[in-house]
């Protein structure tokens, strides 16, 4: 009996859904656009996550960096990290000498500058003033040449390594090995290039070159506080490295006992915590207003379920007294509006995940949606519509038979 | 005794005052016998024929179809008797209008839970008796209204029911038509159906060997159709 309820009940929702055509279409498209709508959102959530990791991942995975501040630091520690002392190259030289969990230490200072080859020129090109130790710590990686050497840092040599975009542009088809360029008008030797890197935030790893500490110093000035790149021998060291660092940097920089760091020891992970602290957020709302639209599409469901209710109060009256119980009006409604919203949520699924790539190769925004999305994505709408067409059926179902069979 | 109704009545609340639809009414119905039931308008007929159809529940009485106490049924139960115990005769046919003649037949085998090539089988049957083998893949709307009585008494008598209940069934009809229909309820009789028939048509009670008389929900007249009907004799009166 149960069974000819399902069947029974499947055969006559399919019959009223074909019966009304144009009205089975707009409903169903109400739910489409609820869950493409949903699912374009996720997708993007999803990118910009998955493409924050990738980013984070350029940091270098097991760095430390150590700075003046705290990385993403609010209003107030930034105040207060301003009147700290500079991070210098004493301090340099101490954690290199006692560091025993680090496999490199490099230093990095950054200035902006135009660079131009020949008539071209690039404005704002980061300049990176470091040691020979960088190649090793960051992710960066040789493309041609060599990277710096101690002798180019000790006797403030001109050399430049070329990050990926600055050697294309400048030298699309002629080797930049041996070539000077001008660096805000200091001419510079290119001894190396390097390969991609990729962005940070909106900082571009490639849009930059590499030259000496020492030799940025003299030409740039002495400038800002130094942020040392510190490479730890090893993941599982990383807690301790950090301890160790703390103790060598408050030496170093003789920080009195009773006070706090003056000093950070900032580890990309923590970039992690505060990216999820500032999407978080934003990302409810706008999953909030996804639902909206969806629970707008059940709403429509619902609405038409009790125009199709009305419409067949005599049908449900005749098929009452020839002997359908409850139970299978019930289930005649549901799946009704259960079909509705199962190929809406199907439609939408599809228009959702186009979308969210059509939105990924017009925009910077990255798309990246996960089976198991699409999948949660169709069965809540299915949910949907099971819901809001609970209500419609159980009012069918509680018809008197005797009243709708007399409905005009 | 296939019907057996004994002190029925059923009460309505209308806007605060109670209509009192029937005011307990008492009778049986032997297996085979043809009553018409007969009335004004608001004599309680119909309020009778709801009650005796199952799509209504008594306010007190009792009443026993075919050995089956209605008024302790459930609503499942009750859909249950429905469709195995009654075949209803509508005055406006309550055909499915986007379904076939056969498809509509079929229906009350669908809810009775039976095999589709079983189910069209015995609903070509139904409407072979009713001389309608002709138009299985008509829809109401294609057929005339005679040819619709018939669609839907074939409705009714597809699940072999033991009880044929109608409703001011050629009410709708011209009066040509209405007589090819009482025709059909009288080889129906013939055949040994048991047929309770509701009308306010004083003529088509008469030609029913059993007529009862209802008047403000009370019986006032219970004996031979043409007596109760055409009042020609005096009536017994319902004790």
């Amino acid at each position: 009996m149960i069974r000819v309820d399902y069947f029974e009940g499947a055969r006559i929702a399919l019959r009223s859904l074909g019966a009304n055509r144009l009205r089975t279409l707009l409903t169903t498209g109400g739910i489409a656009v609820g869950v493409a709508t949903l699912l374009a959102i996720v997708g993007i959530i999803q990118g910009l996550n998955a493409s924050f990791d990738r980013q984070l991942a350029t940091m270098g995975t097991n760095s430390l960096y150590v700075a003046k501040r705290k990385f993403g630091a609010g209003q107030d520690e930034w105040q207060e990290a301003r009147t700290r002392k500079d991070v210098t190259t004493e301090q340099l030289q101490a954690v290199r000498a006692e560091c025993t969990y680090c496999s490199a230490v490099a230093p990095n200072l950054w200035f902006q500058g135009d660079v131009s080859f020949l008539g071209s020129t690039i404005t704002a090109v980061q300049l990176i003033g470091t040691t020979e130790e960088y190649i090793d710590v960051s992710s960066y990686r040789m493309a041609k040449g060599r990277f710096l050497t101690y002798a180019d840092d000790a006797d403030q040599k001109s050399v430049v390594v070329l990050a990926a975009d600055i050697a294309e542009s400048l030298f699309p088809s002629s080797d930049p090995i041996g070539a000077t360029v001008r660096i805000d008008e200091h001419p510079f030797r290119v001894v190396g290039t390097l390969e991609k890197r990729g962005k940070f935030m909106d900082a571009n790893w490639d849009k930059a070159v590499v030259i000496p500490l020492r030799t940025l110093r003299q030409y740039w000035g002495a400038g800002k506080s130094l942020v040392l790149i510190v490479g730890v021998d090893s993941a599982a060291n990383m807690d301790r490295a950090v301890d160790q660092l703390t103790g060598i940097m408050r030496r170093a920089r003789k920080t009195p006992a009773d006070r706090p760091d003056d000093f950070a020891i900032n580890r990309p992970d923590q970039l992690l915590d505060l990216y999820n602290k500032l999407t978080s957020g934003l990302y409810k709302v706008i999953v909030g207003i996804g639902l909206i639209t969806l629970i707008v599409g059940g709403i429509g469901i619902m609405n038409i379920m009790l125009v199709s209710v009305r419409e067949r109060t005599r049908e449900i009256g005749i098929r009452r007294a020839l002997g359908a119980r409850r139970r299978t009006i019930i289930l005649q409604f549901l799946m009704e509006a259960a079909a509705v919203s199962g190929v809406g949520g199907a439609i939408g699924t599809a228009t959702g995940l186009s979308a969210a790539k059509i939105i990924s190769m017009i925009t910077p925004l990255a798309a990246d949606v996960q089976v198991l999305t699409a999948v949660y994505g169709v069965l809540f709408a299915a949910a949907v519509g099971l819901i809001f067409g609970i209500w419609p059926a159980a009012r069918a179902a509680n018809l008197d038979p005797v009243e709708a069979l007399r409905y005009e | 005794m296939l019907i057996s109704l004994q002190g029925i009545t059923r009460h309505f609340v209308v806007g605060g005052e109670t209509v009192k639809a029937l005011q307990g009414v008492s009778f049986t119905v032997e297996k085979g016998e043809w009553v018409a039931i007969i009335g004004q308008s608001g004599s309680g007929k119909s309020t009778l024929m709801n009650v005796l159809g199952c799509l209504d529940t008594p306010t007190a009485g009792s009443y026993s179809l075919n050995g089956h106490d209605v008024q302790r049924l459930d609503d499942d139960a009750l859909a249950t008797i429905r469709n195995r115990e009654i075949g209803f005769i509508f005055q406006t046919f309550q055909l499915l209008p986007r379904e076939t003649a056969l498809s509509n037949v079929e229906l009350p085998l669908v809810y009775r839970g039976l095999r589709p090539r079983e189910r069209r089988e015995r609903a070509r049957r139904a409407l072979d008796q009713v001389q309608l083998s002709n138009r299985t893949h008509h829809r109401p709307n294609e057929l005339s209204g005679g040819q619709r009585q018939r669609v839907a008494i074939a409705r009714a008598l597809v699940t072999e029911p033991s009880l044929l209940l109608a409703d001011e069934p050629t009410g709708n009809l011209d009066s040509a038509t209405g007589e090819e229909i009482i025709r059909l309820f009288e080889q129906l009789h013939q055949a040994g159906h048991t047929i309770c028939l509701v009308t306010h048509e004083p003529k088509l009670a008469a030609r029913c060997p059993r007529a009862i008389r209802l008047s403000d929900g009370l019986i006032v007249a219970d004996g031979p159709g043409r007596e109760v009907a055409l009042g020609e004799a005096p009536a017994r009166v319902a004790s």
